[in-house]
């Protein structure tokens, strides 16, 4: 322990009578430690009045001593002793912090006649005792001191110092700087090789980051084309089925959403519509948001699920029921992602208003009946769409008096939440179509839609919005 | 045990015991997490039976519904049994209206659930 120091080991001096004054209990021990290791003898003050008692009371060989301490302190300790012609040729070291010019002045000025700068290692401390003590400081020496003038930073100092205290101060002062100079030659060292590191970093950050922009300006292009492919899906600006009025809105809460909805004309007796929300966000929910929509499409192909021409000709119009069922089918083998959706699919045959519909796990049909009574939820329970397998999708039918409207949405409005996550809800949402009575179907849209919008501030929705109004007007 | 961020498991008998931490499971980034853990602490156990407790849960997303319908599959194909409790009412309506509270064998809470696996 106590030569873990990988210094050279102080040449060993024979033990002499040491006084330490030190207001440190912790430092004091430390020190008085060390020194009694290598044989010394200790008498410690804990300041520097009672060091001086020591002192008087019997000669020390040499003298340690701190500078700030209470009631006397190191430089007044040191010249007290350099003073009295019995104990001026005792050796005396400072411990000195020397983080100013002025303290070297003062030491000098003191009568100090050496200086190891703290913190400091023991071994180097022991190895200027031993110094001191080779060297007796000679009583002759005391003729030569001289009054110096030094300036330092514009003032003018007197001391009064002798040949070899001034020379062992000067040693100690330049070992000081030579010792200071190599911890700053390493210093630098250090820093100039975190210098060459963080170049390199920084060429490595501005390559990966270009990379990152390449990466985002394709990302962006495709997102672009997605939506694109997405608006697709979403009823013609210019859709006109006789003997209805239409209104809708659709508010994705990312670029690419889940929702999407239409409207169309199937043949010259029924139109269709709907409204579907894949769960989740984003690519995936988009992507199969865009393949649902291929299977949902009013004009005959082959993929088409909604209307079929037969042998003859003539096209036939699936039931609801049908095509809920035949999706599920279709999209069973999406087991991977746990995509699914849910879907509220109704036809509704024009010349008699009657509204068959069918819904795979989706939030319930509202009417407004144009007669003034209440507004009706027709809510169904079933399986969304892709979730079980082989299930049989079963359908309602509403019949409609004319003037009645009917509501498709998301559950992106009656699930909407404010700022504290209460949802919108469905009384809400049915008080809000019921106040829109009077006005046109476009405005009763636009009112709930205004109202989802109101009730998420400041957030705003984070779920799609999707609103599909008709009127039967026959 | 506890090497799970998004799921505390433990074991009663055979059954796997699964606590999900979370209050609200909306983030996509959450789900995914969650899907990942249940993968590894399903995937070493061949048919297991599986109590998933929703106590801590106050907000979920559709898209959990999805994961839940994943495992009941894959459960259920290795003859395993998927059960789950501590499901609030507001999150029970959202059972209700997809029809999943008659898929999945649902109940108030783990001490009512355990008995119903033997």
């Amino acid at each position: 322990m106590a030569h873990e120091s990988d210094g050279p080991a102080p040449p060993p001096t024979t033990g002499v009578d040491v006084v330490i004054a030190e207001d440190s209990r912790i430092q004091a021990r430390m020190l008085q430690r060390r020194l009694t290791e290598v044989g010394h003898t200790v008498r410690w003050g804990e300041t520097g009045a009672q060091a001086l008692a020591l002192v008087k009371e019997r000669r020390p060989a040499i003298i340690v001593s701190d500078i700030e301490m209470p009631e006397m302190t190191g430089y007044e300790f040191c010249a007290a002793v350099k003073n009295d012609p019995a104990l001026r040729t005792v050796p005396f070291i400072l411990l000195s912090t020397l983080s100013d010019p002025i303290d070297i002045i003062r030491g000098l000025d003191s009568g100090a006649d050496n200086y190891v700068t703290k913190p400091y290692e023991p071994d180097y401390l022991l190895a200027r005792m031993n110094a001191l003590l080779e060297t007796p400081l000679e009583a002759a020496d005391d003729a030569a001191a001289a009054m110096l003038e030094v300036t330092l930073a514009g003032q003018k100092f007197r001391v009064k110092a002798g040949r070899q205290q001034v020379l062992n101060l000067l040693v100690s002062t330049f070992e000081n700087a030579v010792s200071k100079n190599q911890e700053l030659v390493v210093a630098n060292q250090e820093l100039s090789v975190a210098r060459d590191g963080l170049q390199k970093s920084n060429e490595e950050l501005s390559t990966l980051n270009a990379e990152i922009s390449r990466i985002n300006a394709h990302m962006v292009r495709d997102l672009k084309a997605a939506a694109k492919v997405q608006q697709s899906l979403l009823p013609a600006d210019d859709v006109e089925i006789p003997g209805t009025r239409l209104a809708w809105k659709y508010v994705p809460c990312q670029s690419l959403a889940g929702d999407f909805l239409n409207a169309f004309r199937l043949d010259d007796e029924h139109a269709g519509l709907y409204v579907v929300d894949v769960s989740g966000h984003g690519v995936p929910s988009s992507l199969m948001a865009v393949t649902v929509g291929r299977f949902l499409s009013p004009k005959v192909s082959d993929s088409s699920l909604l209307v079929r021409q037969g042998s003859d000709g003539r096209i036939t119009v699936s039931s609801p029921a049908e095509v809920t069922t035949q999706l599920n089918k279709l999209f069973q083998a999406d087991e991977f992602s746990g995509l699914y959706f849910t879907i509220l699919y109704g036809v509704l045959h024009l010349p008699t208003g009657r509204f068959d519909y069918c819904s795979g796990g989706h939030p319930a049909l509202v009417r407004l009946p144009a007669g003034g009574g209440d507004v009706e939820l027709h809510v169904t329970e079933s399986f969304p769409v892709a979730f079980v397998p082989d299930v049989e999708y079963t359908q309602k039918t509403l019949q409609l008096a004319p003037g009645d409207r009917l509501f498709l949405y998301s559950d992106g409005v009656p699930e909407a939440m404010d700022k504290d996550r209460n949802p919108y809800g469905d009384d809400a949402m049915a008080a809000c179509i019921a106040a829109s009575r009077a006005a046109p179907i476009e405005v009763g849209v636009a009112s709930l839609l205004e109202a989802v919008e109101t009730w998420c501030q400041p957030n705003g929705p984070l779920d799609d919005v999707s609103i599909l109004a008709v009127e039967w007007r026959p | 045990m506890d090497q799970f961020r998004r799921i505390q498991t433990g074991k009663k008998g055979d059954i796997h015991l699964v606590l999900f931490k979370d209050k609200k499971i909306l983030d996509d980034t959450v789900l995914d997490e969650i899907r990942t853990e249940m993968t590894q602490l399903i995937g070493k156990a061949s048919g297991p039976d599986v109590l998933l407790d929703f106590s801590n849960v106050e907000f979920m997303s559709s898209a959990m519904l999805g994961l839940l319908g994943q495992l009941h599959r894959k459960i259920s194909t290795g003859h395993g049994r998927l059960k789950m409790c501590g499901i609030r009412p507001e999150i029970l309506t959202v059972f209700k209206i997809t029809n999943l509270d008659k898929l999945f064998s649902i109940h108030k809470d783990a001490p009512t659930a355990l008995p119903t696996f033997t």
